[in-house]
């Protein structure tokens, strides 16, 4: 069985069809895209693997275990990590703040343990910090790593917010349009830490409309038009599937 | 005779003080299905509806009917002047200060009253006299026959005014899509602003109509609001047939329920039924657009 | 994250290890406190020393007693802070757990002639553990339901205190409750009372700043900014909102058995909607997202009621009036720049002028 395992996914959202029997496989340590014309299922499809939807039918599976009608904050326990495509950062904390509430679940601590300011709190406080910091470093957010989080730019809180999902050192990784609202050397970067997530270890789905960055750092692209699966493969394949090139076509000319 | 007997009698009773509380259930809507904001000084309304005709009334000798009149029309001038003063300006803030300022507005009406108009309470005369008729061996005073004649007509305008005038329908489309209605020249604060005309006449109109029955005083706003927003959850949120529906519902039981538990208990009884609702099914009984049980 | 060489424990390291982290509560930790309010800053040796020498530099008992209530309020605003300020959740039946901690301390000590330490623990005890079993269903709602439910809650213990005569005394309440005592000191005068009640709040604002720099504080702000975001990451939001209630109401199970032993009597009325609106608002009016607001907030609305109390029957209107200005004037609460808040008021009204001109 696959890393990760959509099967026959149906989902409906009052008496539209958003999703129709759709199957998707990811390998472990892959990074896979997911595209499409708007409205093609893709963002509904992150809702249900997430856990924050229910299917009308079908299963889906991570790691050999059945996710499909768990809790998101169980999912997230497994080791998913997503990012949002409306934005969710949290804006009443500082930018460290948010990466290190990303961690969460591995700071060891319950409320009296914190409130009392017990020694092992205060270490692994000093600790989390420093990895906070790294992974700021790694996202070029370091020197704003004070700045309260609303006050960074959209791009820089996109790039935020895939922080606090690598902060949670997640197994697999949602990504939801990250590289929207980028300018043209962000999206580079862009690319450039993603694939070196995935060099870490982490296997990464990402849904995307910036054509040009997915077919460079994809492995595998999976393409949705109108709640179906179209194609699947590599992205020369997919790039020249006769399906995939009417669908985005046929979609409207302000697509990316 | 036992506690069974009563019933019928009970829900009578009940059904009477429901068709209030549908009354307020349906202001709470009205104002929240335009704004998303729940208006804590609803009740007030309503006592003030009252509490103006008696001073009108037996103060300014006024005739009943001019009395009655000029006590809607004062308000929903307050009405138009809460939203000016207190919703507009804060319009943009978030939801715990517009519920403390609702309800410090509720807290100065309330008291405003108490001192103005006294703190006894006030009974208004009945429209059609005392006597009480008996329909199939239960009483009934034909103050509630008014009420329930009154509550049906305001249904009735309510319904015409957002189905059949272009003003009701500028409100639903405003509450519906605020920004689209914006774009098409709906000023989304003029239809809050209305909506809370309408809602504090309607509440006003509730109150002439329910103080022949029960008596009213300074502070009886605060349960009635509270009352009729549970009715209005009860039946399903945001549903004009909720709060009708909801309103007679909490009636009922309400009353039922003093054949049965200590009568100082009745208060609570609309806060458990309230409680049980939202945690067992907090959209309602005819369900609401509002509230996505899954999320609860 | 636990250290990795073991040393054996010996008695003589408590000498030492006690004082040590006693010393890192209140020492500054420049490089952990992110947020304001967590670090330890000069000002506050300022507050400290001010509230120590309040009361000696102005013997008035009625300003002492005042201070006393607004002590109390003090700890009622900040527990509810948790709740409302950092989780951003609504609660309007507050109230109840500040009765539920007088009743449980009235009991236990005029019943049961339990000392009033322990009935101080159980009081909040008690309060923590009501607090638990109605957050549990309660808190799946949000927004205006939540606050509906609460309020529905104060309402219905109310109710109940009223109803039980052999229980809470009924409308009467319960009389006669001794003063606080501790190791035969007996807190018997309002000055004694002062020093015993903010020294009380010094200690949970302590435990609530470690709380606030801690995971906990993040997992509060998060849960306020979006719920769905702290699932993705992994938090138990359910857990989080109760965890922020039932500390708010362990905090209001503190001040109401305080309460208790100041006035020595426990009744109904004390602890209605209108207590529980008077401390939100002291939580608003001090900022949200702020420890040290609410309880300047607690101390100015103590202060306000008193002199409204002068007005007899004017005063609800006016309280109510005040509520709404202060609520208009001061959205983001008063805990913070005090000083520029009127001219930068004044100055906005100004740009706002010009702004919505050009904005049509």
């Amino acid at each position: 069985m696959s890393f990760l395992s959509v099967e026959e996914i149906i989902k409906n959202y009052d008496g539209v069809r958003a999703l129709n029997q759709v199957s998707l496989h990811v390998q472990k340590g892959i990074i896979k895209g997911l595209i499409g014309p708007n409205g093609a299922g893709k963002t509904t499809l992150f809702h249900l693997i997430s856990g924050m939807e229910r299917p009308a039918s079908g299963k889906i599976y991570f790691k050999g275990t059945d996710i499909t009608s768990m809790e998101p904050c169980e999912i997230s326990l497994l080791g998913v990590g997503r990012t949002f495509q409306t934005l969710q950062i949290w804006g009443n904390m500082t930018v460290v703040e948010n990466v290190m509430a990303g961690m969460h679940t591995r700071i060891k601590g319950g409320f009296l343990s914190c409130g009392l300011w017990l020694p092992w709190v205060k270490r692994a406080e000093e600790e989390a910090l420093k990895e906070a910091k790294e992974i700021l470093e790694f996202l070029g957010l370091l020197g704003r790593w004070k700045w309260l989080a609303s006050q960074l730019s959209f791009g820089q809180q996109k790039i935020l917010e895939m922080g606090r999902a690598i902060a949670m050192k997640p197994e697999l990784i949602l990504l939801d349009e990250p590289a929207a609202g980028l300018t043209a050397t962000e999206v580079r970067q862009l690319a450039e830490r993603i694939s070196q997530i995935r060099d870490s270890g982490v296997t990464i789905l990402v849904v995307e409309h910036h054509m040009g960055m997915v077919m460079e750092i994809a492995d595998e692209i999976a393409v949705l038009n109108n709640g179906e699966l179209i194609a699947e493969g590599t992205p020369d394949v997919v790039r020249r599937d006769s399906q995939v090139i009417e669908a985005y076509l046929k979609s409207t000319r302000a697509d990316a | 005779m036992t506690p069974w007997a009563y019933i019928p009698q009970l829900i009578s009773a009940g059904i009477t003080i429901g068709a209030i509380y549908a009354l307020v259930g349906l202001g709470f809507v009205t104002i929240a299905r335009a704004s998303q904001i729940i208006n804590f000084a609803q009740g007030e309304f309503v006592m003030l509806g009252g509490v103006i005709t008696f001073f009108l009334l037996k103060r300014g000798g006024l005739p009943y009917p001019l009395a009655a009149l000029v006590a809607v029309i004062s308000v929903v001038i307050i009405g138009f002047l809460l939203h000016i003063l207190v919703v507009y300006p804060l319009r943009k803030a978030s939801i715990p200060i517009l519920l403390m300022a609702t309800l410090g507005a509720s807290i100065f009406l309330s008291s405003t009253s108490g001192l103005t108009f006294g703190t006894l309470p006030k009974a208004l005369p009945p429209f059609s006299g005392n006597q009480s008729l008996q329909i199939g061996g239960i009483f009934i005073v034909p103050q509630s026959l008014w009420v329930l004649g009154a509550t049906f007509l305001l249904l009735v305008f309510l319904y015409l005014l957002s189905h059949r005038t272009l003003l009701g329908k500028a409100m639903e489309a405003s509450s519906t899509d605020p920004l689209g209605a914006d774009l098409l020249g709906i000023s989304r604060n003029l239809m809050v602003f209305l909506a809370f005309g309408v809602s504090a006449g309607m509440g006003a109109i509730a109150g002439i109509l329910i103080t022949p029955i029960f008596y009213t005083s300074y502070n009886a706003g605060t349960m009635l609001g509270l009352k009729g927003f549970i009715a209005a959850v009860l039946g399903g949120w945001g549903k004009n047939s909720g709060a009708i529906l909801g309103g007679f519902v909490l009636g009922a039981v309400e009353s039922l329920s003093v054949a049965f538990i200590p009568s100082g208990y009745k208060d609570a009884v609309a806060f458990v039924i309230l409680l049980l609702i939202l945690y067992f099914r907090p959209k309602g009984i005819l369900g609401s657009p509002y509230i996505d049980s899954r999320r609860w | 994250m636990v250290d990795s060489n073991q040393r054996e424990f010996r008695k003589r390291d408590l000498f030492y290890v006690v004082p040590l982290w006693f010393l890192s509560l209140i020492l500054p930790d420049p490089h952990l406190d992110h947020r304001k309010e967590s670090r330890f800053r000069w000002r506050d040796l300022f507050y400290l020393g001010a509230l120590l020498l309040l009361p000696l530099m102005w013997p008035d008992t009625h300003l002492h007693h005042l201070m006393v209530l607004a002590g109390i309020n003090a700890i009622l605003a900040l527990g509810l802070s948790l709740f409302l300020g950092y989780t951003g959740q609504i609660s309007l039946g507050h109230a109840a757990f500040f009765g539920t901690g007088a009743y449980t301390t009235a009991i236990l000590t005029t019943r049961y002639a339990f000392p009033t330490l322990v009935a101080f623990l159980a009081s909040a005890l008690a309060a923590a553990a009501l607090a638990y079993l109605i957050g549990k269903p309660i808190l799946k709602l949000k927004g205006y339901f939540l606050a509906l439910a609460t309020l529905g809650f104060g309402e219905i213990f109310l109710v109940i205190v009223r109803e039980s005569p052999n229980l809470t005394g009924g409308v009467i309440g319960i009389f006669g409750i001794p003063w606080f005592s501790l190791a035969g000191f007996s807190f018997d005068t309002y000055l004694k009372q002062y020093y015993l009640i903010w020294g009380v709040l010094i200690g949970l604002l302590l435990f609530s700043k470690n709380l606030i720099r801690s995971k906990m504080g993040r997992a509060f702000l998060a849960v306020a900014a979006s719920e769905d975001a702290a699932s993705t990451v992994g938090m138990k939001v359910a857990q989080i909102k109760i965890g922020a209630f039932v500390l708010g109401a362990a905090f209001a199970g503190f001040a109401g058995s305080l309460f208790a032993c100041v006035m020595s009597t426990a009744n109904p009325e004390a602890f209605s909607l209108s207590l529980s609106i008077l401390i939100i608002m002291m939580v608003i009016l001090g900022g949200m997202g702020n420890l040290y607001g609410p309880i300047a907030g607690a101390i100015l609305l103590t202060w306000l009621v008193d002199i409204l109390g002068k007005y007899q029957e004017y005063s609800l209107p006016i309280y109510g009036l005040i509520l709404i200005l202060l609520l208009i004037s001061f959205p983001d609460g008063i805990g913070t720049r005090l000083n520029i808040r009127l001219i930068y008021l004044i100055s906005y009204w100004g740009r706002k002028k010009r702004r919505e001109r050009v904005e049509l």
